[in-house]
Parts: structure tokens; sequence; C-alpha cells
């Protein structure tokens, strides 16, 4: 049981630290929030389940505090990278693919 | 060559941490290793004043006066930022650019407002059980009022009555401290009874005190936040 723990605890501190290097490395807002958030969540959920598997008396309230992790960053994600695209931020050059053209209400946020 | 100096600052600075937290003792009973006004509080905080929380213990009690102090300087800040926002009229020429959030956040909105809300209320009710109190719990409920005006902006939070609960706080911190003064021997003294040792009902006043300083600072930052957003520049 502790080993399981100790196991998902590295799991997840592995992937917060590749979420801290995509930060640094990633050229763009975009890429540099799925870095953020993809690997943070992942991460934390791992972390934090590893906590509650290896003291079995915080496991709920390890799983209460993952459900929320998972709810809340995704979220948060979202509205940073909406707001971004809203206030005219550029894509990398070298992004090959861009679906909010297919929406109109992005569409005038283009040239700024 | 850059990356040979950053690989050999990494090591010096990694083998530096390892040194430094070699000596710290984790894990072992932390109140032989404290000095002695710490080993006074470890030990006797608990008998005298029935926080099992040690922190809650000295910030409430100890310095209680100290606390007052900084729950003051916070109102002092969200009175200097409402003066310096309600000094102008109302600016509306950025109405038109405003656009409402998106389905995602209005949804994850109503969904956790209540929850954040009940999670701040926690913190600060356990804040003589566990780690936390009133500045945290408050922080927390102003984080879910930040979270309602990103998210939900059709819904108006009557700042009226925020005041209100803020200012009726921080009369019922100040009455608690004279009532000690008053049935006790000294301001913010505890004169209620103890109550059951890690019971939710003990320790006396500091409960009371934390509920009072949660709102406070919970009421207070949600206004200085309003008072950032209406002005919006």
């Amino acid at each position: 049981m502790h080993i399981a723990g100790m196991i998902a605890i590295g799991i997840g501190v592995l992937f917060l630290f590749l979420g801290s290097f995509g930060i640094v490395r990633l050229p763009d807002v975009y890429n540099r929030l799925q870095a953020g958030t993809k690997c943070t969540t992942f991460g934390c959920l791992f972390a934090v389940l590893g906590v509650g598997i290896v003291e079995p008396a915080w496991f709920w309230k390890a799983l209460l505090v993952s459900l929320f992790v998972l709810l809340t960053n995704p979220i948060s994600n979202h509205a940073l990278g909406r707001a971004a695209k809203k206030s005219g931020v550029p894509l990398w050059d070298g992004s090959v693919v861009d679906k909010s053209r297919d929406f109109p209400s992005y569409a005038n946020t283009e040239k700024l | 060559m850059r990356i040979l100096i950053s690989c050999v600052l990494l090591v010096i600075l990694s083998l530096g941490l390892v040194f430094a937290l070699e000596q710290a003792p984790f894990g072992s009973n932390q109140i032989d290793n404290a000095d002695k006004p710490g080993r006074f509080y470890l030990n006797q905080g608990m008998e005298k004043t029935g926080a099992a929380n040690v922190v809650t213990s000295v910030v409430v009690t100890y310095r209680g006066f100290d606390t007052l102090g900084e729950v003051t300087i916070l109102f002092i800040a969200a009175i200097g930022l409402g003066a310096v926002f309600h000094s102008r009229k109302k600016v509306k020429r950025y109405e038109k650019e405003k656009q409402s959030a998106s389905l995602i956040l209005q949804t994850g909105c109503r969904f956790l407002f209540p929850l954040i809300v009940l999670f701040g209320t926690y913190v600060f009710i356990h804040g003589h059980l566990s780690p936390g109190g009133g500045f945290q719990g408050g922080v927390i409920i102003a984080s879910a009022f930040l979270l309602l005006f990103l998210g939900c902006e059709e819904k108006k939070i009557p700042m009226k009555s925020m005041n209100t609960v803020e200012s009726l706080a921080g009369i019922i911190f100040v009455g608690i401290g004279l009532a000690g003064l008053y049935w006790g021997e000294s301001f913010l003294e505890n004169f209620l009874p103890r109550g059951m040792d890690y019971m939710l009902l003990s320790g006396g006043v500091i409960p009371i005190i934390y509920i009072a300083i949660g709102f406070k600072v919970g009421a207070e930052l949600a206004g200085i936040v309003a008072g950032l957003i209406e002005r919006n520049p």
C-alpha cells in the first residue's frame, strides 16, 4: 500500500515537472496553457491520490481535493485561453490549425 | 558553454539545498527541538486556551491585539481603495467592449460558487481545530466572489449588505474584546466556558472571533475586487 502510494506520488511529481518544463520551453501562450493545465491536473491528481493511498484515513478528503482540481483547473485554463484569443494574442508561427476561425464570435480578433 | 555553467550552478544549488535541509528535523518531535518560548506555547497553549491548533491559540489569544491591528490595516486599505475609486464619475466607455463569459465558465461558476463558499466557511469555523482560520477562510470566500464576478455577470452582488456584514463583524470582534475586559481581566480574555477539547464547540471565544474575522476578511476582499472590476481600466 505504502509503495503503491509512493509510486503514484512519483508519477504525479514527474508530470508536474514535465508541466513546468513545458511552460519554460513551449513557444506561445496556447501551448504553454496546455502544458500548464494538462500536466498539472494529472500531476496534482496523482500526487493527492497518492497521499490518500499512503494515509488511508485521508483517502476521502484526498478524493474530494482531486475532484475539485479536476473541476476547477480546466475551467480556469479555458477562461485564460479564451481571454487570450479574444484579446488578440497571436498564435505561434509554426501552428498548423486554428479552429477558432470557424466561429463568428472570434472573427474580429485576428488583426489586433 | 552556457549549458555547462548552468549545469554546474544547478548541481551547486541542489547540493546546498541538500546540506541545508539535512539539518532540519523532519518527522521528529518538534517540542524537544523548540527553543524556550516555543516550547512554552506548544506545551501550555492547548491547556490554557483550549484550541487544538497552536497557531490559532497564539494568533487569537496570546497576540489577539495584533490580530485586531491586522484586521484594521485591511479595513483601512479597503477604505482607501474605495475612496480612490469613488472619487470620479462612473466611466461608461468600456461597456461596449465587455463580452459575456463563455458557457463553460458560467456553468462552472454556478456549480462551484456554493462549494467554494462552503469550503471557506469550513476553514474558518474549524480554525481552532485544524490548519486554517479566519484570514484563510475569508480569502477563499473572496475568491468565490471573484469567480462570480468573472462568470455570472448578471448576478449583482449587494455591496451595501456586504459593507454591513463587514462592519458588524468588526464590531463583534471589538465587542468580544471589551467583554473580556468586563468579565475577565484583560482585553480579549476568554470569558466563555472552554468546552470539550478537540470538539467544534471548544476554546471559548476563539471560534467566535475567527468566524467574525472570516466574515470581515471575506467581505472586505470581495469589496476590493468589486471596486477594481467596476473601474475596469
